[in-house]
C-alpha cells in the first residue's frame, strides 16, 4: 500500500518536472506589464512554453540576477541596461531576426547607454510627471509649484511618493534645479535634504503599482507617477490629470536585453520581434496603457484610445528631460540615503 | 538500543548542512564585507557598525515597541475570551475553540490583504460612515492600521495557549480555594491567574516572536514607508543586494529575539516554580 | 449567584465581539469575490466572473499546482524522516539527544526570515539553481523539526523495553519498528504530518526567498496580485476558507458525533 503511494509520488514528481519536450523561454519583466493573450499567442506560433516572471523594480531584478536565476529576455529600464552591459550580462541582438526594428520610433533609438542597440530594442517608454485629482488641486498650484508641489503642506498627508530611490532624488534634484545625473555629492546632499524634508512635513506615502488603483478611487490627491500609469488611471477616472513640470524630469526607456546566460537564444530574438510587431504592440499598449515605442501604434492609439489624454504622449524634446545614467558611486550613496528616508 | 539509534545519524547530517551551515552562512556574511560570493571577502565590522546609525536604531526600537503593543493587546483580549471560553459547557467550548482557530488556517496574506479594502480612505469602513455622513477616518498607513494587522493574526494564537492552560488546570484546587472560603476574585488573583502563567508565557512567545520579525504586515497595512526590521532586511536581501548588512541586521534581530525568549524561559521557570508552591499549599 | 445572568451575557458579547472582528474580513473578501464590478468596497451585482478568470489564468494554477505538490511531498518526506530520527534519538546516548533537539530547535525559534535568508545564502554559495526543488527542499528543512517535535512527547510516554520485548520474540527491528513502535506513536506522527503539510501550504516568507525562476506558490501568488485591486485574490482566498472550513468541521466534529453515536447505543 505504501509501496503503490510512493511510486505514484514519484510519477507525478516526474512528470511535472519534465513536463516539457517543448523549449523553455524565460522572460523576465514588470507587473501588469503585458497582455496575457499575447504570451498565449507567441507559444501557440512557436510552440514552446513561456514563463512570465516579474519584478517589481531595476534593483530587485539585478539582485534576482546576482542569485543564479538564468532567463533569457529581460526587459530593465536605461540605466539598468547601462550597468548590464558595462557588467558583461548580457548578449547582443540578432538583428537579422528582429526586422520589426524598423518600425520603431526613432527618437528612442541610439541613447547613450546603448549607441547602436546593440545590446536592447525599446519595449515601452515614458517620463515622470505629477497625478493630480482636478477637483482637490488647483491647476494653478501644479503649474506653478511644478514639483514643489509635493512639499506644499495644504496637501499634507494626501500625496503618493513612488518608491524608487532613482526617482525619489530626481525629483529632488529637478526641484532644486540640478542635473539628475550629477555626481556632486553637494548636490546629492541637498536632495537629500529636500528629501527629508518632504518626509517629515508631508507625512506621504511611499507605494508602487498599489498607486494605480488607489489614485483611481482617488484615495489621495497627488501621486508622482510614470505617465503610462497616469494614462490608465486618467482613463479609469476622468477626475484626473497628468501634469509634467517645467523644470524637466526623467525620459525613461524599457528595453528588452538577451542575458548571457540564456538558453533559448532564438527564440529569445524572436520574442523581442514578437513584441514590436504592430499588432502585438498594439495590444499590450492599449491594455497596460504605456506609450508604444512602435511609431505606427503611437500614432494611432494617441489619437484613438488615448486621444486626449497627455499621459500617453510624453514630450519627446525638451531639453530639461534627462535619460538616467548609471553611476556605481552614486547609486549606492542614494540607495542608503532612500533607506534612511523611508526608515524615518 | 544500537540499531534504533543509527536511524538518527542521516538526519544528523542533514540538519547540519540545512540548518548549522545557513546560521554559519549569516554569521560569515554579516562580519564580511562584499562579494556576494564566499570565495570574495574580508573581515570587518563596518556591516555592524552601519546599523548603529540612529535611524536603523529607531527602525529596531520601532519594531519592538510595535511587537510589544500587540503583545499586551493579545495577552489583554486574549486572556478574557479564552477564560470565558473555558467556563463554558464542554460541547461548546470545543465549538467556540474550533471558531477561534479556523482564522489561524488560513493564510496570513489573504488575511492581511483582506484588511486593506476595509481600512482604505474609500474603504468599507468609510463608505459606511460616509452613509452616516460622518467625515473619512484616516487609517490605512498608520500605526493603528499596522497593530490593527499583527493582532488580528496573532491573537488566535494567543488565546488558544491560554485556553489550554485554563482548561488542563485541576479544577480541584479551584473548588479547594472556594471551600475555604476564598470569593471569586481572590480565587483568580492567587490560584488560576498564576497557574495560567505558562500558557500566557507560551502566548507571548507565539506572539512576540513573529510580530517583531514579520514584513508582510507593515508593507501591506504600513506603505513603504512604514520600516520594520523585517521590512529592513528584506529590503537589503531583495531589492539593494546588500546581503552583507543584511546578514548583520538579521543577526543582530536573532540576537535580540533569543536573548528575549531566554528571559522569558527563566521568568516562565520561577513563575511555574511559585505557582506549584501555591498549588501546594492550596492542597494542604 | 445573581451575578452570573450578568457575566453570562457579558461573556456572550464579548466572544460575540471578537468573533465578529475574526470573521468580518473574511466575508467581505468572500462576498466581494463575487462581485461584478473590479471593485472591492461597491457592490455592483452578482458575477462569478472571479471564478473563471482565476481558473483561466495559467500562471494561477500553476502555483496552485506547485504549491500541493510541495505541500504532499514536503509532508510526506519530512514526516517520514521526522518520524525515523525521533525514534533513533530516542534510543541514543543522552549528550546525541540534547544536540540534535537543541539544533532542531533552530529553525523553529528563529524568525521566519532568518531561517529563509541564510537558506537563501547556502543556496547562492553553492549556485544551485533556484526552482521547484530548493523550494521543495526549503519545506523540507523547515517542516521536519516540528514533526521531530510532535513525535518525540509520544516517544517518551512508550514503555522503553517494548522494542525490545518484541525482538526477544522473534522480530526484526524493521518489524519491531513497523509493527510496535510506529503504530504506537501513529498519534503523534499524524499531528506532526499536518503541522508540516499547513506549515507548507500556507508558507510564504521561506518560499519568497529561496524560490525563483518562474516557481511561485499560492502565497507568493497572492503578494504579487495583490499590488492591484484583482478580486481573482478574492476567489481563490474563499475558495481556500470554504476548503478549510470543511475539513476543520469534519475532523473535529466527527469524533463528537461518534461519541453521541455511542452514548446513543448505550
Amino acid at each position: 500500500m505504501k509501496k503503490i503511494g510512493f511510486s505514484i509520488l514519484l510519477v507525478s514528481i516526474m512528470m511535472s518536472g519534465c513536463q516539457t519536450s517543448k523549449p523553455t523561454l524565460k522572460v523576465f519583466s514588470w507587473g501588469a506589464y503585458i497582455d496575457d493573450n499575447v504570451i498565449s499567442s507567441f507559444e501557440e506560433e512557436n510552440d514552446c512554453i513561456v514563463i512570465y516572471d516579474m519584478f517589481e523594480s531595476n534593483e530587485a531584478m539585478y539582485t534576482k540576477l546576482l542569485s543564479q536565476e538564468s532567463y533569457d529576455v529581460l526587459v530593465p529600464s536605461d540605466y539598468m541596461v547601462q550597468r548590464l552591459i558595462q557588467e558583461d550580462l548580457l548578449r547582443p541582438l540578432d538583428h537579422s531576426l528582429i526586422s520589426n526594428e524598423a518600425g520603431l520610433m526613432s527618437g528612442l533609438l541610439k541613447k547613450e547607454f546603448d549607441p547602436n542597440n546593440t545590446y536592447s530594442l525599446p519595449y515601452f517608454w515614458g517620463n515622470v510627471g505629477l497625478m493630480y485629482n482636478t477637483k482637490n488641486v488647483s491647476e494653478d498650484d501644479i503649474t506653478s509649484e511644478g514639483w514643489n508641489i509635493l512639499k506644499d503642506t495644504e496637501y499634507k498627508g494626501k500625496i503618493y511618493f513612488y518608491d524608487s530611490e532613482r526617482d525619489a532624488f530626481m525629483v529632488a534634484l529637478k526641484a532644486l534645479g540640478y542635473s539628475t545625473n550629477t555626481t556632486s555629492t553637494f548636490q546629492l546632499d541637498k536632495a537629500f535634504e529636500w528629501l527629508k524634508v518632504l518626509d517629515n512635513t508631508m507625512a506621504p506615502v511611499y507605494a508602487a503599482d498599489d498607486i494605480i488603483d488607489n489614485m483611481i478611487q482617488g484615495n489621495k490627491d497627488i501621486a508622482m507617477v510614470y505617465s503610462g500609469d497616469a494614462a490608465y488611471i486618467i482613463s479609469q477616472n476622468p477626475d484626473m490629470a497628468y501634469y509634467v513640470p517645467e523644470q524637466g524630469t526623467n525620459l525613461w526607456i524599457d528595453s528588452m536585453v538577451i542575458s548571457n546566460k540564456a538558453k533559448e537564444i532564438t527564440l529569445a530574438n524572436k520574442w523581442i520581434n514578437y513584441m514590436l510587431d504592430p499588432e502585438i504592440a498594439r495590444l499590450n499598449s492599449e491594455y497596460v496603457g504605456y506609450s508604444s515605442p512602435v511609431q505606427t501604434v503611437f500614432t494611432e492609439l494617441s489619437q484613438t484610445s488615448f486621444a486626449g489624454n497627455n499621459a500617453y504622449t510624453p514630450r519627446i524634446d525638451y531639453v530639461l528631460d534627462e535619460v538616467f545614467k548609471y553611476d556605481e558611486t552614486v547609486k549606492r550613496i542614494i540607495a542608503e540615503q532612500w533607506l534612511k528616508i523611508k526608515a524615518q | 538500543m544500537k540499531v534504533f539509534a543509527n536511524l538518527a545519524k542521516p538526519y544528523m547530517v542533514w540538519m547540519t548542512l540545512f540548518i548549522v551551515i545557513p546560521m554559519l552562512l549569516i554569521v560569515l556574511f554579516a562580519f564580511t564585507t562584499h562579494g556576494n560570493s564566499v570565495l570574495a571577502f574580508k573581515f570587518t565590522l563596518a556591516n555592524f557598525g552601519k546599523f548603529f546609525d540612529p535611524v536603523f536604531l529607531k527602525v529596531m526600537l520601532k519594531s519592538m515597541e510595535v511587537a510589544i503593543i500587540t503583545t499586551l493587546l493579545c495577552i489583554l483580549i486574549g486572556y478574557p475570551i479564552a477564560y470565558v471560553i473555558a467556563n463554558v459547557k464542554e460541547q461548546w467550548q470545543t465549538l467556540l475553540m474550533l471558531l477561534i482557530t479556523i482564522p489561524m488556517w488560513i493564510n496570513m496574506l489573504v488575511r492581511t490583504y483582506a484588511w486593506i479594502s476595509i481600512l482604505s480612505d474609500s474603504g468599507l469602513i468609510n463608505s459606511f460612515l460616509a452613509y452616516l455622513h460622518m467625515g473619512p477616518i484616516k487609517m490605512m498607513y498608520t500605526d493603528f492600521a499596522v497593530i490593527l494587522g499583527m493582532v488580528y493574526n496573532f491573537l488566535p494564537f494567543m488565546i488558544l495557549s491560554i485556553y489550554t492552560a485554563l482548561a488542563k488546570m485541576d479544577k480541584a484546587v479551584i473548588n479547594a480555594s472556594y471551600d475555604l472560603g476564598a470569593n471569586g476574585t481572590q480565587t483568580f488573583l492567587r490560584i488560576i491567574f498564576p497557574l495560567s502563567l505558562p500558557g500566557v508565557i507560551s502566548g507571548i512567545t507565539l506572539v512576540f516572536l513573529p510580530a517583531v520579525s514579520t514584513f508582510i504586515i507593515p508593507k501591506f497595512l504600513g506603505g513603504g514607508q512604514y520600516m520594520l526590521i523585517g521590512n529592513l532586511i528584506e529590503n537589503q536581501f531583495i531589492t539593494v543586494g546588500e546581503w552583507n548588512f543584511g546578514s548583520a541586521i538579521s543577526l543582530i534581530m536573532a540576537m535580540i529575539i533569543m536573548g528575549s525568549m531566554y528571559l522569558t524561559r527563566r521568568m516562565d521557570k520561577d513563575i511555574v516554580e511559585q505557582a506549584q508552591s501555591a498549588h501546594g499549599g492550596a492542597k494542604w | 449567584m445573581v451575578g452570573s445572568k450578568n457575566r453570562f451575557l457579558f461573556g456572550a458579547i464579548l466572544i460575540g465581539t471578537v468573533l465578529f472582528f475574526f470573521y468580518a474580513p473574511i466575508m467581505s473578501l468572500m462576498i466581494f469575490s463575487f462581485n461584478n464590478s473590479r471593485s472591492l468596497t461597491a457592490w455592483a451585482g452578482f458575477s462569478t466572473q472571479w471564478y473563471t478568470a482565476l481558473f483561466n489564468n495559467r500562471e494561477m494554477m500553476n502555483a496552485i499546482n506547485t504549491t500541493v505538490l510541495v505541500a504532499v511531498m514536503s509532508t510526506f518526506i519530512s514526516t517520514a524522516v521526522g518520524t525515523l530520527t525521533a525514534i533513533g534519538i530516542s534510543k541514543s546516548r543522552k549528550i546525541i539527544r540534547e544536540i540534535v533537539i537543541n539544533v532542531n530547535s533552530f529553525p523553529i525559534l528563529n524568525p521566519e526570515i532568518v531561517t529563509a535568508i541564510g537558506l537563501m545564502l547556502l543556496y547562492s554559495s553553492l549556485s544551485i539553481e533556484k526552482g521547484l526543488l530548493t523550494m521543495l527542499l526549503a519545506h523540507i528543512i523547515f517542516s521536519t523539526p516540528y514533526v521531530i517535535l510532535s513525535v518525540l512527547p509520544k516517544l517518551r510516554s512508550l514503555d522503553p523495553d517494548i522494542a525490545e520485548a518484541a525482538m526477544d520474540l522473534g522480530a526484526t527491528p524493521m518489524q519491531a519498528l513497523r509493527k510496535v513502535i510506529v503504530p504506537l506513536i501513529l498519534p503523534g506522527v499524524i499531528s506532526g504530518a499536518l503541522i508540516a503539510f499547513t506549515m507548507s501550504f500556507d508558507d510564504f516568507v521561506i518560499s519568497y526567498f529561496v524560490s525563483g525562476n518562474g516557481v511561485k506558490n499560492i502565497s507568493i501568488m497572492v503578494y504579487t496580485m495583490s499590488k492591484r485591486i484583482n478580486p481573482s485574490i478574492n476567489a481563490l482566498s474563499t475558495i481556500l476558507v470554504v476548503i478549510i472550513t470543511l475539513v476543520l468541521l469534519v475532523i473535529n466534529l466527527l469524533p463528537l458525533l461518534k461519541k453521541k453515536e455511542v452514548r446513543g447505543v448505550e
